[in-house]
């Protein structure tokens, strides 16, 4: 199988562990894995490089690093022209003007050679039986493509999030005969499977490709169950509850300032909050903007209120952050059409949940039941003040069979049971259309005169 | 040590920042900013343990035009370039640099220029990789061998850079200040940029020198009359208007009405009636955004007391119209049906719209929101971006109605905005400008679609933009507005035009019957002061006139000030009436009580409410003042004084004035006895709770969305 996953370990991106899971399911179910991902140093001016997340990758994956960069992000100077220095971001929306002529994807649809190429290679050295696509970049599905005409290597692709559809604005993104359109149309039109991580964008595709329907599954994002602190919670409220955020800083700006504001209301409000602390962990902006972005500035003028940023986490302390921490803060962008894997990860830690994210949010779809979630207010100061409020109270009255109830909430979405299913299930219908393809062969082997047999 | 130079054109994010420099600090290098920011204002620097800062020059006033215009015209990178280029301590730290840092876009290309001459390897955009870099600087230790002389391409590469600005340079010298200054000179260049048989190309850089010179010695209108009259001998069209347009757009920004602004408008007209013969729909749109940007721009109709479009409304856009361009846009589309009939068994689908601007939707989205017999949805068109950017895009919508519908622009709006539509059986769009060009550049399907048209709306090119035929219904406040608006938007005069309604704003009167104190019948009060268009001095003027029978008047100004940078019209404006004010409020005449969430409070003290504006839709701080019992002097508002409507039909008599002494003899009148007084206040308090307050205007609201539902 031929996996092009850019964004495979050890790349720090949030989807590098369902990329991981999906590469060792199918390593465990018996197949020879090669990832096609792009190099290390790529992703260092990236989102960064987290090597323990290699440490669970299955030794027997195969994996080939393409010499691949996004050269908007590049910050050496020294390598830029005349015109790019004089106007960087001008010269960075005509740059993205141009990646859009081979393939309609800014920042990536330049890698469309290089991709089909490699993809031609991997196959010429060590024949696929499929190729799995995860996107982003999306530029992945022409060397999918490219495989299929020239070799017809079946291909199934993980959308994740989709791509007709903006999921943070919940509007579709491009029209059906736009490049684009076009584009997922084709792709779609002889894939063996479509993944996306849940049922409104499901739903979407299920739409809008009606004859395609039964072919859409979704396939949650899920948590990895080392992520979990795994035990039952013990709040100090002598040292100071503990709230905290870990993921990737991607929310705007306002969005980030009604979160503090809320905190600081309710610290101001709740005796229990008063000497609370609120640390935020993960990547903040990318390029020249990394981590010297206005959020970071806002998070750093948030520190009189107990506020942290502490950077990025490696995936190996995860579990040991979380069990710093007394309360969870999930603030998602987004709505009906965002899940987010963060929200797996913090159901399994047990721990109350305050959620800032729209009132319509998938969140909210999965956290429901959920015994120590404070709801999703909106984003609201008041309500979230509220939410604040009730999480402190939550983190300290909460009996230890509620909190083993929450983290069971969470127990059906472990990755690993998530995405067994999943890989099973595209083998299954991999094998189907195998023999699907050879009873077809067969039938016209039977109605048609041998040529070239011995002679009578 | 290692060297770090850091350049910034903006102020950085001062937290960050200095965390970062503690972390060079940690690795043992020395650091020093250099910024075109204003640094002594950013008093965080002072703790940001930086090894040595710098003012590097701010702009570049003191420099030469030619410079100046360079700088104008280029990236801003290179205006920064530009102004620190000749600083001595730049020069100094950067040859002695091991990473060079640009902490901002603005300050890569100083960085870019920098690394090249004093061959620096370590040049970076950003802290992050700065970080990085130093530590690779440590590894390999600093070399202290860098070569002295700079590169010899990088040398005859500045050189070249040199040579381009060589004729600027003589011409500088001809259209210096001093000459510029006196009126024989500015007159001779005057002419001599008109003298026949000069080449275009020369006659409109020459003409720009004078122009710009001109402009340095304090003569704007010399200086468009000089653009003007070079567009004059000029044959190519675009050129011709781009020059115009710049000869307007130099007096705009003074604040000045152009005097050539019929001229420059009709050039562009022309540019855009022929790039449409010639079926360029971009640049047709192109040229058209600007006539219709400069024939109504907010300088002309809005921030000042009169516009040559409220003196004559049909003489103002009758030349507009006559392009064929222009008569293109305004061909109505129509809709492919009528709107259905909402389902009765179950509620009407009502989403109510509006780009940020949601000052008037309060009481229509509480009491849709509980109605039993609607369902209501609000979006915010200006809070997604995606909509946000097709909400307002002038040129985009000019190329589609121009293309005959076939742009790119109206297959985005149909994916954006279709959804919305196919979910509601009426819109109701607030705020007929941006967002009523775009929505109805699609067909509205089934959907009814309703807007309201305020007053503002009336002085911009928005009405001249949207297709009435596929809106319903168009809702007016007060009748002078929509007589104004017909007379302004043909299509609004024809078959096709939508159903109109006269419904006053969504106000919640009854909060505002507080009693008031027996000194209040003296203190005249305005709410609301915060544009040219409400004429404050007008009342300052009727305040001088009551106080010269009774001293004991007084003026309260209510609400937040015009803001001067609105525009140099309002600038001008603030400042007269600064100058007017200042010593009564010293004597304790006027008051000026700022901006106030609590209108109804700051009414109680108030006796007789003004309304002193030269144009309104319908004057909410008037009809709440009313409504607090204070008795109401409107002035005639004279951009529809003495018109079929104005504010003599919409208002009951007595309370509309003809002159400043009108005014004062109400006022004097009315509050003559203190009963006298209480007895005009609670006539005026009844009507408005009776015919303005929000039970009684809701009902019409009932009948123009639910009908006999």
């Amino acid at each position: 199988m031929i996996y092009l996953a850019i964004g495979f370990p050890p790349a720090a991106k949030s989807c590098a562990y369902r990329m991981r899971e999906t590469a060792n399911q199918f390593v465990r179910q018996g197949w020879d894995v090669t990832v096609v991902t792009i190099a290390q140093e790529s992703w260092e001016r990236d989102s960064g490089v987290d090597l323990t997340l290699l440490e669970q990758v299955d030794p027997r994956v195969r994996i080939v690093e393409l010499p691949l960069s996004r050269e908007d992000l590049e910050t050496d100077i020294g390598l830029y022209s005349e015109e790019r220095a004089l106007n960087p971001n001008g010269w960075v929306t005509r740059l993205r003007r141009r990646q859009m002529e081979p393939f309609p994807e800014p920042n990536f649809g330049d890698w469309r050679g290089d991709l089909e190429q490699a993809v031609l290679k991997v196959h010429a050295e060590q024949p696929a039986d499929l190729l799995l696509a995860s996107c982003v970049p999306y530029v992945n599905l022409a060397a999918a493509w490219k495989l299929w005409e020239e070799a017809k290597v079946p291909y199934a692709v993980d959308f994740r999030d989709g791509w007709s559809i903006d999921v943070i604005e919940g509007v579709e993104c491009f029209a059906r005969d736009s490049a684009e359109g076009i584009w997922e149309q084709r792709i779609l039109d002889h894939a063996v499977s479509l993944w996306v991580v849940n049922d409104p964008i499901a739903e979407h595709y299920r739409t809008r490709y009606p004859e395609f329907a039964d072919r859409v599954h979704v396939v949650r994002n899920g948590y990895d169950a080392d992520s979990s602190p795994g035990r039952v919670h013990r709040p100090d409220t002598g040292a100071g509850l503990a709230f905290g955020y870990l993921g990737t800083v991607n929310f705007t700006v306002p969005h980030l300032e009604t979160v503090l504001d809320a905190w600081r209301a309710a610290r101001e409000r709740e005796p229990l909050l008063a000497n609370a602390t609120f640390e935020v962990r993960g990547h903040i902006g990318n390029g020249s903007g990394r981590e010297a972005n206005r959020h970071a500035e806002v998070l750093k003028q948030a520190e009189p209120d107990g506020v942290r940023f502490g950077g990025p986490a490696a995936k190996a302390e995860v579990a040991s952050i979380y069990a710093r921490w007394d309360a969870m803060v999930l603030i998602l962008i987004g709505g009906r059409y965002v899940t987010s894997g963060k929200v797996y990860e913090y159901m399994a830690t047990g721990l109350p949940i305050v959620s800032a994210h729209v009132v319509e949010h998938d969140a909210s779809n999965v956290l429901d039941g959920h015994p120590l979630w404070t709801g999703a207010p909106g984003l609201d100061v008041a309500g979230l003040t509220e939410s604040f409020v009730r999480a402190a109270h939550m983190a300290v009255e909460t009996s230890d069979e509620v909190h083993a109830e929450a983290m069971a909430h969470a127990d059906r979405f472990t990755r690993e049971a998530v995405m067994s299913v999943a890989v099973k299930t595209l083998i299954d219908d991999h094998a189907a259309l195998h023999r699907d393809s050879a009873g077809d062969a067969a039938a016209l082997a039977d109605t048609q005169p041998a040529a070239g047999g011995p002679s009578q | 040590m290692t060297n770090v130079l850091f350049i910034a054109s903006t102020k950085p994010q001062m937290g960050v920042f200095a965390d970062s420099v503690r972390k060079f600090q940690a690795l043992g290098a020395a650091t020093y900013l250099g910024g075109v920011f204003h640094l002594p204002s950013v008093a965080e620097l002072g703790t940001t343990p930086l090894t040595e800062t710098h003012q590097l020059p701010r702009n570049l006033n003191t420099r030469s035009a030619a410079l100046r215009r360079k700088a104008r015209k280029a990236p801003g990178g290179m205006k920064v370039w530009l102004q620190a280029r000749g600083d001595s301590w730049l020069r100094r730290q950067a040859r002695h640099a091991d990473v060079l840092v640009a902490l901002d876009p603005g300050a890569v290309y100083t960085v870019w220029r920098l690394a090249q001459y004093y061959r620096v390897e370590e040049a970076h955009f950003g802290i992050a990789p700065a970080l990085k870099a130093v530590e690779r600087v440590k590894q390999r230790g600093t070399s202290g061998t860098r070569a002295a002389l700079p590169p010899l391409d990088i040398v005859k590469a500045n050189a070249r850079r040199a040579m381009d600005g060589l004729p600027a340079a003589v011409m500088r010298h001809a259209t210096a200040r001093p000459v510029m200054r006196s009126a024989v000179g500015a007159k001779l260049w005057r002419t001599a940029v008109q003298v026949p048989g000069v080449p275009p190309r020369v006659r409109v850089a020459t003409s720009r020198y004078v122009a710009e010179g001109m402009q340095w010695a304090g003569r704007t209108s010399g200086a468009s009359l000089t653009l003007a009259a070079a567009a004059s001998r000029i044959p190519d069209l675009t050129t011709r208007a781009g020059l115009l347009d710049e000869a307007a757009m130099n007096e705009l920004a003074k604040g000045i009405s152009p005097r050539d602004m019929d001229k420059t408008v009709a050039a562009r007209l022309a540019e855009t009636d022929a790039e449409f013969a010639r079926e360029d729909h971009v640049k047709a749109s192109a040229a058209l955004d600007r006539a219709l940007t400069l024939a109504f721009h907010r300088v002309l109709h809005i921030d000042q007391l009169s516009s040559p479009l409220a003196e004559d409304a049909a003489g103002f856009t009758a030349p507009l119209y006559r392009s064929p361009s222009m008569r293109a846009l305004a061909r109505p589309q129509g809709r492919r049906t009528p709107y259905a009939e909402p389902p009765k068994d179950r509620p009407l689908r009502l989403l109510v719209t509006t780009s940020a601007n949601d000052n008037f939707l309060r009481h229509i989205l509480a009491r849709y929101g509980k109605h039993q017999d609607v369902e209501l949805r609000y979006l915010d068109l200006a809070a997604q971006r995606s909509l946000k950017r097709i909400a307002w895009a002038g040129r985009r919508v000019l190329e589609d109605r121009l293309s005959g519908g076939t742009s790119t622009y109206q297959e985005e709006v149909e994916r954006l905005m279709r959804p919305y539509l196919d979910w509601a059986d009426t819109v109701f769009l607030d705020w007929s400008v941006g967002p009523a060009a775009m929505l109805t550049t699609i067909d509205p399907g089934t959907t009814r679609i309703i807007v309201r048209l305020h007053s503002y709306e009336a002085f911009t090119r928005w009405p001249h933009m949207t297709d009435f035929s596929r809106i319903d219904d168009l809702v007016y406040v007060a009748p002078h507005v929509r007589d104004l608006v017909e007379s302004l938007v043909p299509q609004l005069r024809e078959d096709t035009a939508p159903r109109t309604h006269l419904v006053d704003n969504a106000m919640d009167l009854t909060g505002f019957g507080r009693p008031k104190p027996a000194d209040a019948r003296f203190n005249l009060g305005l709410v609301g002061v915060s544009q040219v268009a409400k004429d404050p001095l007008w009342a300052v003027e009727v305040l001088r006139r009551v106080r010269e029978h009774d001293e004991r008047y007084r003026l309260l100004l209510v609400g937040g000030d015009m803001n001067p940078k609105t525009s140099m019209a309002t600038r001008v404006y603030r400042r007269a009436m600064e100058a007017q004010l200042k010593p009564l409020v010293q004597e304790g005449v006027v008051l000026r009580l700022g901006p106030t969430d609590d209108v109804p409070s700051a009414l109680t003290d108030i006796g007789v409410i003004l309304s002193s504006s030269v144009r309104e839709g319908c004057h909410v701080g008037l009809m709440e003042g009313a409504a607090s019992a204070a008795v109401p002097v409107s002035r005639d508002w004279p951009f529809y004084a003495g018109k079929p409507n104005s504010a003599r039909t919409l208002y009951p008599q007595g309370w509309v004035v003809g002159s400043v002494e009108e005014a004062a003899k109400r006022i004097l009148e009315t509050t003559a006895t203190e009963e006298a007084w209480r007895d005009a206040g609670k006539l005026a308090a009844d009507h408005a709770l009776s015919t303005w307050d929000w039970p009684v205007v809701s009902r019409a609201f009932d009948e123009l969305f639910l009908g006999d539902r």
